[in-house]
């Protein structure tokens, strides 16, 4: 059995204009100790399925509709409102985008990390003190009892996302849920910052799931991979296997984006041609149907189901695994070439 | 910190000379109606000689650089002068009111508080409920409403209109109050005194409680498993906390200006009480002592408010961001 277990999860906002489908049947699994990369363009529903996950969805105007979390064999969707503050910090722990504004101004940054100990580990203020000092010291943040006096305008970003993850993994929780943690983070810190999350992973075992749009970041330390668009999940394998034989043409786009540093730099997504599709009023068909080069009659009827394509790695594409698309994705390589 | 608290202090000098020469300039015979020296002499006829006397006695005769020298040498030990129409000293006569103003002003600051900061906490945790809405039209009218007149119907609804069931005069000043006066005769004074106060500390803290709430750091409290109340109560309250600090700081001085008022309605016999009857009659030292009491008063409040607005903010208290 898996550590966390993901099916058919879907989430919806009701909004003025209808109701957000903003994630639309999720399904995965995270092996103790593995990372999970999330891949997506902005809005594609990433964020909230993490939030889902951690029932951080605020209600109203948010649901979860259906699906099931499962946490080691016990249903996170199910727990008592208790419960779930017991596993959030302790057992699955989350760190965000923005480290300038996701630690509270006024507290200070030691109280912060010693929070979540106090809440799980029933530590006592001093203890809780002397283990937020070890952390910091552990993330690699210099004159750490010193530090931890500090209040977070004192921290530079790439400090403060230190101390943020110091305080996601202070509880030592088996799944560390990071939400573009270096995005708001200069090219150089960004690289330190993984380093460092790759380097407690080792030490501590914690799987972690990693939203992103940075592909390098999921070649550097993903196992699996999953593409979301539109709230949908696109493709679903080993990291391996989406980067050597992606099925999806969505995935497609995500790669060929990948090797122009010369236009990017940072290695992050170059926009595919056309928008995202609202997620209230979805077309009919497959959801990328309108920016597929490849797409025919069926795609603009049916929306493809997720199917495995080979063992452990799925697509929702009703080309995937075919000759059609092999060729279609030749012609494109050739293309570029010219 | 104490160099931020020495700053402070030093600040407050310019401030304090600039409200004395502004009183002083006001005392100039001819800017303002009354002659001083005649309602010195009172009944009795003012012959040039007693002019002269008097003149001479209060250095009205020398330059006017002079006398304020003189005006600021005796203020700053203490003396307020004497009271055209009461020969006693205007310390003397601030002193007895001065507690009863403190009375008043302390009831209103704790009902602001305490209703202000509830109220607006409660509408923005329970946004849109009936609670909020309640709370947002009931600030909407008070902050509307003036003070004298909101005085003069509070006395009339528990004084007269209720009067068998509050046991009327109990709750007006006017009448059967003791020295000091006792509390019951507070109720009303206060809440009239705190209502426009109280409106607006409920709307403040409304708007930053809502802020507040939606900021990333509270997503962050939350993912870490800390209870609702924990979250709203402390991470958000202490945020919140600091624009409604400052407001009420800056408050106390419009506070002391409505104590005028109130204390003159309810006859509360006040500070404020005392100087509405000098401005009438034109006893211009304890007009003048009562304003300099009033704004040191307010100038020491606000230097408190400041240093618990450093208190809450660590971003002030160390002086602005380090990076
Ligand atoms: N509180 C909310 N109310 C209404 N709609 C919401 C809310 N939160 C998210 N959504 C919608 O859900 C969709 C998915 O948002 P999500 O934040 O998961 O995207 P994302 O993949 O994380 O994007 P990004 O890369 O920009 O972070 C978006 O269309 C968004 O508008
Ligand atoms: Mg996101």
């Amino acid at each position: 059995m898996a550590l966390l277990e993901v099916s058919d999860l879907k989430t919806q906002f009701t909004t003025r204009d209808g109701v957000v489908r903003a994630v639309d049947g999720v399904s995965f699994a995270l092996e103790e100790g593995h990372t999970l990369a999330i891949v997506g363009e902005s809005g594609s529903g990433k964020s909230v399925t993490a939030l889902s996950i951690m029932r951080l969805i605020p209600d109203p105007p948010g649901k979860i509709a259906a699906g099931k979390v499962v946490l080691r064999g016990e249903s996170v969707l199910d727990m008592s409102d208790a419960d779930v503050r017991a596993m959030r910090g302790d057992r699955i722990a989350m760190i965000f985008q923005d480290p300038m504004t996701s630690l509270n101004p006024v507290f200070r940054v030691g109280f912060q990390i010693g929070e979540a100990l106090r809440i799980h580990k029933g530590m006592s203020r001093k203890e809780a003190d002397a283990r937020a000092v070890e952390m910091l010291d552990l993330v690699g943040i210099p004159n750490a009892p010193h530090r931890a006096k500090d209040y977070p305008h004192q921290f530079s970003g790439g400090m403060r996302q230190r101390a943020m993850i110091a305080m996601a993994l202070a509880c030592d929780p088996d799944i560390l849920i990071a939400d573009e943690p270096t995005t708001a983070l200069d090219v150089t810190i960004q690289a330190q910052i993984l380093e460092l999350m790759i380097e407690l992973q080792q030490r501590k075992g914690t799987a972690i799931i990693m939203i992103t749009h940075d592909l390098g970041v999921v070649a550097d330390m993903a196992d699996d991979v999953m593409v979301m668009y539109a709230g949908k999940q696109v493709e679903y394998g080993s990291a391996d296997a989406v980067f050597y034989s992606p099925q999806h043409p969505y995935t497609w786009g995500l790669l060929d984006s990948l090797p122009r540093h010369d236009i990017d730099e940072k290695g992050t997504l170059l926009p595919i041609e056309g928008q995202p599709p609202s997620l209230i009023d979805v077309p009919p068909g497959c959801a990328f149907h309108p920016r597929c080069p490849y797409a025919q009659a069926v795609c603009r009827e049916t929306c493809p189901e997720l199917r495995e394509i080979e063992p452990g790695h799925m697509a929702a594409c009703h080309f995937a695994g075919t000759d059609s698309l092999v060729r279609g994705r030749v012609a494109t390589a050739e293309g570029e070439v010219r | 910190m104490f160099k931020y608290v020495m700053r402070r202090i030093l600040q407050m000098i310019p401030v304090f000379l600039g409200v004395t020469l502004i009183l002083f300039v006001l005392r100039i015979p001819g800017l303002l109606p009354g002659d001083p020296i005649q309602l010195i002499v009172g009944e009795k006829t003012l012959t040039p000689a007693l002019r002269a006397q008097i003149e001479e006695k209060n250095h009205l005769n020398e330059p006017a650089y002079v006398q304020y020298g003189y005006y600021v040498s005796n203020l700053l030990q203490g003396d307020l002068g004497e009271s055209y129409q009461k020969s006693r000293s205007v310390t003397s006569i601030l002193a007895d009111k001065f507690p009863n103003t403190i009375r008043l002003a302390v009831a209103a600051i704790l009902v602001e508080i305490v209703v202000g900061l509830l109220a607006g906490i409660i509408s923005a945790v329970k946004q849109y409920s009936f609670w909020d809405v309640l709370v947002t039209l009931s600030t909407s009218i008070l902050v509307s409403v003036p003070v004298f007149w909101l005085g003069m119907l509070l006395q009339m609804l528990f004084g007269i209109k209720l009067k068998q069931w509050t046991g009327g005069a109990l709750f007006l000043p006017i009448t059967g109050m003791g020295t000091p006066p006792d509390i019951a005769h507070l109720i009303l004074p206060a809440v009239t005194l705190a209502s426009v106060s109280t409106a607006y500390v409920a709307r403040i803290m409304r708007s930053q409680m809502l802020e507040a709430l939606g900021q990333d750091y509270i997503r962050t409290a939350m993912a870490k498993g800390l209870t609702e109340r924990a979250v709203v109560f402390k991470h958000a309250l202490k945020n919140a906390m600091i624009p409604v600090v400052t407001f009420i700081g800056i408050d106390l001085g419009a506070l002391m200006g409505g104590a005028i008022l109130t204390e003159s309605v309810f006859s509360w016999p006040g500070v404020g009480r005392e100087i509405y009857l000098a401005v009438l009659q034109r006893d211009w030292p304890v007009v003048m002592g009562g304003v300099v009491i009033v704004v040191l008063i307010v100038m020491v409040v606000n230097l408190l408010v400041d240093i618990s607005y450093a208190l809450l903010d660590p971003r002030i208290r160390y002086g602005g961001a380090a990076e």
